[in-house]
């Protein structure tokens, strides 16, 4: 009986290990560690990976000499394993010089037992965002990309509520933010799997072909379509697009809304693409990827859309308010993230705390 | 239109086996009806050819020799019977100590899992008996839904969390990146995660 006991506990003590962790942020960083709090982290050997279970939060200062308004983190186990590498970014900040804010980290990561001495965690800055869209940091996450989308919907967003105040009222912002929150409470998520290449399913395939919300104000106009689909799996979308603008496209991102048996619509997916599209031309979107559904889920049809698109200058295009009010997206795309914050503010703390909040930039 | 009683009814007031209020009803009724009549006759002459064929005996049977004979092979059936029925078991005694050690390696496996496992794989597990089945592959996974986000490898999987917080929004990059949405329900704070699969 002893025996046993001491076995047990020494497989316990065994699985435990101390996470060992690492915050590298470069010398000129625009914003500098205040204090890291690593309580509820830690590392768990499983088959041939440790399990590292992070948990951290921590304080940041701004120590540049401009307003922050968005961070990314990268939070890396071991960069080129599947599962070795997350991110955490905080938009719609508005961090003035000196000020320090919060970040919250809660991922979960695998390293392979055989990589290096022990189980690590390393936080990189991937990047920084300025109130004048400037960018600092290495972008191997294209946080730039990401981060100033955020910022141009943030800035649509709060302009949109601000004009509203001014016009309707405080009770014309509560009928939209009311309106909002219900959107958002409708909207369904079905899950979705996505993996790269081709899947595995036996069932035969057919050709679905896309249809397409078109924005007469976007530079790309969607011509054609189509992914191969079978029972709850849609796999290898190709979509051809033509540049309708007078500048260059260098990136751009296809929403993809799937309708199911029962006539449901959901955002399943976005399809980015890199490309070198001179106005006037036509390229083709091609990605060798495959969602997948739950078993209950027969996909009838699949929409897609231009959600953003990037200039080779650096400029960007977002869909205006008005164009996303599309009776088909309204109910199906999701709001900005400064939209969801400002409606959490009216939920959680009222409308005078968000007539604040829309005062303060 | 007339309704006719059934021919259960009818067979059951021809035997006598009916209730006297509803042999009462079948006899009110059979008195107008030509058709029920007729085969309440049907059925008086079935019953009474039945009677007849169970009353005959072959020649020269002696009941009450035929009858004492039937008596015997039943009491020697049941003796048979006795013979082969199966013996009570008899009862191993389990002593409490064997008892107590299982109890207490449980405690310790429960115990050993309880501290080993990290809370997100013991919410991911939760959660995995919950919703609809997805498909498993053995490649990396992204897959979102209304709870969270995950990867899945090798039919493990990694799902992200923020404590009982549920995701504002989820979503899915074909490029091998799935995120998660969350706000902060004192700070207002918007915080955005993401696992890649590649």
């Amino acid at each position: 009986m002893r025996l046993a006991l001491l076995f047990m506990a020494g497989i316990v003590a065994a699985g435990a290990q101390t996470l060992s962790r690492k915050i590298e942020l470069p010398p000129d960083s625009p914003v500098t560690l205040v204090s890291a709090d690593w309580g509820e982290s830690s590392a768990t050997a499983r088959g041939g990976a440790f399990l590292l279970d992070v948990h951290a939060g921590l304080s940041l200062r701004n120590s540049s000499q401009r307003r922050i308004r968005g961070v990314t983190l990268a939070v890396l186990a071991q960069e080129v394993t599947p599962g070795g590498k997350g991110s955490v970014s905080v938009p719609s900040l508005d961090v003035a010089p000196g000020d320090t804010f919060p970040l919250r980290i809660d991922l979960p990561l695998l390293r392979p037992l055989g990589a290096g001495t022990g189980p690590l965690v390393e936080v990189k800055l991937d990047g920084v965002l300025f109130d004048d869209l400037s960018f600092y940091g290495p972008d191997k996450l294209h946080s730039q990309r990401t981060m100033t989308v955020w910022e141009l919907e943030a800035r649509r967003d709060r302009q949109y509520f601000k004009k509203l105040l001014e016009q309707a009222g405080q009770e014309g912002l509560k009928q939209e933010m009311l309106a909002s929150l219900g959107r958002q409470d409708d909207r369904q998520q079905p899950g979705v799997q996505m993996v790269r290449g081709r899947t595995t399913n036996t069932e035969p395939e057919r050709e679905v072909r896309f249809a397409f919300v078109q924005f007469p104000e976007a530079p790309i106009e969607s011509q054609d379509g189509l992914a191969r689909v079978a029972g709850n799996e849609a796999r290898a979308p190709r979509i051809d697009v033509r540049n309708r603008s007078d500048r260059a496209i260098r990136y751009l991102e296809i929403g993809w809304i799937v309708k199911d048996q029962q006539g449901r619509e959901f955002l399943a997916a976005s399809m980015p693409a890199d490309l070198n599209l001179a106005p006037g031309r036509s390229s083709q979107v091609v990605q060798d990827a495959a969602l997948r559904f739950s078993q209950r889920t027969v996909i009838q049809s699949m929409t897609g859309f231009v959600s953003h698109a990037e200039f080779a200058d650096g400029s960007y295009w977002i869909p205006s308010r008005a164009a996303l009010a599309d009776a088909k997206l309204r109910g199906v795309i999701a709001p900005s993230p400064e939209e969801q914050r400002l409606a959490q503010i009216y939920r959680k703390k009222g409308l005078g705390a968000l007539v604040e909040e829309l005062k303060k930039f | 239109m007339r309704t006719h009683t059934s021919e259960t009814v009818l067979a059951l007031y021809v035997s006598g086996d009916l209730a006297w209020w509803r042999r009462a009803a079948v006899r009110l009724h059979v008195g107008r009806c030509d058709r029920c009549r007729r085969r309440i006759e049907w059925h008086r002459t079935d019953l009474a050819r039945i009677r007849e064929a169970a009353a005959w005996m072959p020649e020269g049977v002696d009941w009450n020799r035929l009858a004492s004979e039937m008596t015997a092979n039943i009491h020697v059936g049941l003796a048979a019977g006795e013979c082969v029925a199966p013996r009570p078991r008899k009862s191993i005694a389990v002593g409490w100590r064997p008892v107590a050690v299982a109890a207490g390696v449980a405690v310790v496996l429960v115990g050993a899992w309880w501290l080993n496992t990290p809370p997100v794989l013991t919410h991911s597990l939760g959660r995995g008996g919950m919703r609809p089945a997805l498909t498993e592959d053995r490649r990396p996974v992204v897959e979102a839904t209304e709870s969270g986000i995950e990867l899945r490898e090798n039919g493990s999987s990694l799902g992200v969390s923020q404590g009982t917080a549920r995701p504002v929004a989820v979503s899915v990059n074909v490029q091998g990146s799935a995120s998660a949405r969350y706000v902060d329900a004192d700070t207002g704070q918007m915080t955005i995660t993401s696992v890649y699969v590649q």
